[in-house]
């Protein structure tokens, strides 16, 4: 990518001065509201008087055009006219020569009528012409929380993260932002694009290849306009930073509904999933799936091959977890008969097990755990670990849980071996939640379900493998 | 005759697509093993090519309008003398030109009938976006009511080719089943890649069948061939 595009990006993606156009009280000023945080300079735009007072309680100056705004570093203007004016609007962002715009206007190629083609037509003919970077229409635009630039207000501002996001839903981009970071994983970039009239995924995946703060890319991804380019992009750009593929119409039903969602066409998932394992990329159905993907990418030391030692807290979660791992691909064999001799010494096998998966029973109190995960450390024959954790016993305050927590984070610092804990939450979801959080905290990665980790850890594995048949 | 020259004289005829004997001309050409296919125009012709080839082979149409062969009677198996061949060259002739009477007959081809081995299709079809995808299965069921098949997109590098074979469900088959010998899957990777890189180099390729291709200890040999230009 041109160092001049990738300087406008960051420029658009890190404005100086924003600008929204078209915000009203019917939506509660959601735009407007939405750049509270901004830690640039914030500018409306509206000519219905009737908005007036509502823009100037927010303590927001208003002007009838972008280009009237007294700027000259407008590097964001968010749209939210009707689709009609947008022709217009985007005629002042070019006069004005703002560094880019979002249009969050929708009615366009997406409903499928000669008017919202029309209209398309003439806004790309228009961007195009001008060589003026769109993102959408149809969209939510940007998240990024360092600015504090928001599509929505349920997102969070501050907190700058590794994690970018390339989305071809609003709600999507939205959620990856918010619920990730309810699971510990911090955003860096999210942009939503919408019917990608000028920039689409190849562009962002592009400018986020070469981002220095972006360490991870998710995507959540309906078609790509230039298939070819994508294909070569997606090879280069998972060689150097990973890359998750949340492909949304895997299904000719599903097909059918991107139809009417991005006027995208159906791509036929087997070329998906060819591009998927020719290039590395990860594969996440799903936002859980993407939130899990990052855990192990942020927290777990590489590995690359599938020898699980397993530790849970009893005789049937034993089996299950056992179940669950071996289902999704990993190995659960014997330890070696030292790592046995030596758990022999430690370990009440009244209630409990510590032949592979162990199954913790009346080992909790005292030091057992750490000493497991030690014994499991030096096996070589165990490639990655997993532990289950109770947390009706871990919950906040508690004894067990202000002495146990710093051992779990000691182990997980020290460790050369991909470590995950599951917590399951049974019938306390809220401390369940907590207790994952203060894990996470620790920099180890939690997860929902044996389900969840399993499958996480076989992707990133397998990620790993992929990395060094490439070298 | 290289890649260009024979695509090209098809193009000249304003054809899309080219013969068996063409397109086995074209695979030869990039490295991969064929069986050695002949174009008759006459009985004694397929006679003398059948000698020359050895016994026993296998008679099929050549024609630019047809297709799939053995629907039009237009193919015949496992000829052991003389006297096989010239009946076989008539009736498939005669059924043909019966059956497809608008189609341009060049000839029949004769080919030595290849030694049974485990039986394996290549195909390629162009994809509006994403360009050339390359499939992989077993011959037979496997493929046509199993859809045990795996794709990639061209370009391809080993890795890809390995994976491809190797992850079809049928693949043990091809590790020797019931004393057919095993299959030696490099040489399927070469073949693969070698396909790859010629669609790859060659965009007016359209489509691709490879089928059957025999697939033996030592080697690979496609038996039946079809290219189809833009």
């Amino acid at each position: 990518m041109e160092q001049d595009k990738i300087n406008r990006l960051d420029r658009i993606f890190n404005p100086r001065a924003v600008v929204v156009v078209g915000d009203k009280k019917q939506t509660n000023y959601m735009w407007l509201r939405g750049q509270s945080e901004f830690k640039g300079r914030l500018y409306s735009v509206n000519i219905d008087a009737r908005e007036f007072e509502g823009i100037a309680e927010l303590g927001i100056p208003n002007y009838p055009s972008v280009v009237d705004v007294p700027d000259d570093e407008i590097d964001y203007v968010i749209v939210a006219v009707p689709r009609e004016v947008s022709p217009i609007i985007l005629r002042d962002c070019i006069k004005k020569g703002v560094s880019g715009a979002m249009f969050f206007t929708s009615g366009f190629k997406e409903t499928g009528t000669e008017k919202g083609i029309q209209l398309q037509e003439t806004l790309t003919k228009m961007a195009k012409e001008a060589g003026f970077p769109v993102i959408g229409p149809n969209c939510m635009g940007i998240f990024n929380p360092k600015a504090g630039v928001r599509s929505s207000l349920t997102q969070y501002t501050g907190d700058g993260g590794p994690v970018s996001f390339i989305s071809q839903s609003g709600t999507h981009s939205i959620n990856f932002g918010v619920t990730g970071y309810a699971n510990g994983i911090k955003a860096n970039k999210i942009v939503s694009i919408g019917n990608c009239i000028v920039l689409e995924a190849s562009d962002y995946l592009e400018y986020f290849m070469q981002d220095e703060e972006t360490k991870i890319i998710g995507m959540y991804i309906e078609s790509v306009q230039d298939g070819k380019r994508f294909f070569k992009l997606l090879k280069e750009c998972a060689k150097v930073k990973p890359v998750l593929i949340w492909k949304g119409g895997q299904t000719p039903e599903g097909a059918r509904a991107t139809a009417s969602h991005t006027a995208s066409l159906a791509e036929p998932m087997v070329v998906w999933e060819a591009m998927i394992k020719q290039s590395g990329a990860i594969r996440t159905d799903g936002l859980d799936e993407a939130i899990d993907a990052c855990k192990t990418l942020l927290y777990c030391r590489p590995a690359t091959d599938y020898r699980m030692g397993l530790i849970s807290t009893t005789g049937g979660q034993s089996v299950f977890i056992t179940d669950i791992f071996a289902k999704a691909g990993l190995i659960i064999r014997d330890f070696t008969e030292e790592s046995y001799a030596e758990m022999a010494g430690f370990f009440n096998i009244v209630g409990g097990s510590f032949r592979n998966p162990i199954d913790m029973g009346q080992n909790w109190a005292g030091e057992q755990v750490p000493e497991m995960l030690a014994v499991l450390e030096k096996d070589t024959t165990v490639d990655a670990i997993a532990l289950e954790l109770s947390a009706g016993r871990l919950r906040l305050g508690t004894p067990l849980a202000e002495r146990f927590l710093p051992q779990l984070a000691a182990f997980a610092k020290e460790t050369r071996k991909p470590f995950v804990v599951i917590v399951p939450s049974f019938a306390l979801d809220a401390d369940a939640a907590e207790v994952r959080a203060q894990i996470m905290a620790l920099g180890i990665p939690a997860f929902h379900s044996f389900e969840r980790a399993a499958k996480a850890l076989k992707g990133f594995i397998d990620y790993h493998r992929f990395l060094r048949e490439e070298q | 005759m290289s890649v260009d020259e024979i695509l090209g004289q098809a193009g000249k005829n304003g054809r899309k697509n080219l013969t068996e004997v063409e397109a086995k001309e074209v695979l030869k050409a990039v490295g991969i093993g064929v069986a050695e296919t002949r174009l008759a125009k006459s009985v004694s012709e397929a006679v003398s090519i059948a000698k020359d080839l050895g016994f026993p082979v296998a008679l099929k149409i050549v024609s630019p309008q047809i297709l799939h062969k053995s629907d039009v009677g237009g193919v015949k198996l496992n000829l052991s003398n003389a006297g096989e061949v010239a009946a076989a060259y008539d009736e498939i002739v005669t059924k043909v030109s019966e059956r497809q009477p608008e189609a341009e007959i060049y000839g029949v081809a004769v080919q030595q009938m290849a030694r049974p081995g485990a039986e394996v299709i290549v195909g390629v079809s162009k994809d509006e976006k994403f360009g050339p995808v390359l499939m992989f299965g077993l011959g037979g069921i496997f493929v046509e009511i199993l859809k045990d098949v795996s794709f990639r997109l061209v370009p391809i590098v080993r890795r890809d080719a390995r994976q491809m074979i190797k992850e079809i469900k049928g693949y043990p088959l091809l590790e020797g089943y019931r004393g057919q010998e095993p299959a030696n899957v490099e040489v399927l990777e070469d073949v693969l890649l070698k396909i790859s890189e010629l669609v790859e180099k060659h965009e007016e390729i359209k489509e691709m069948d490879l089928n059957p291709i025999f697939a033996y200890r030592d080697g690979a040999v496609v038996v039946d061939a079809r290219i189809i230009l833009d």
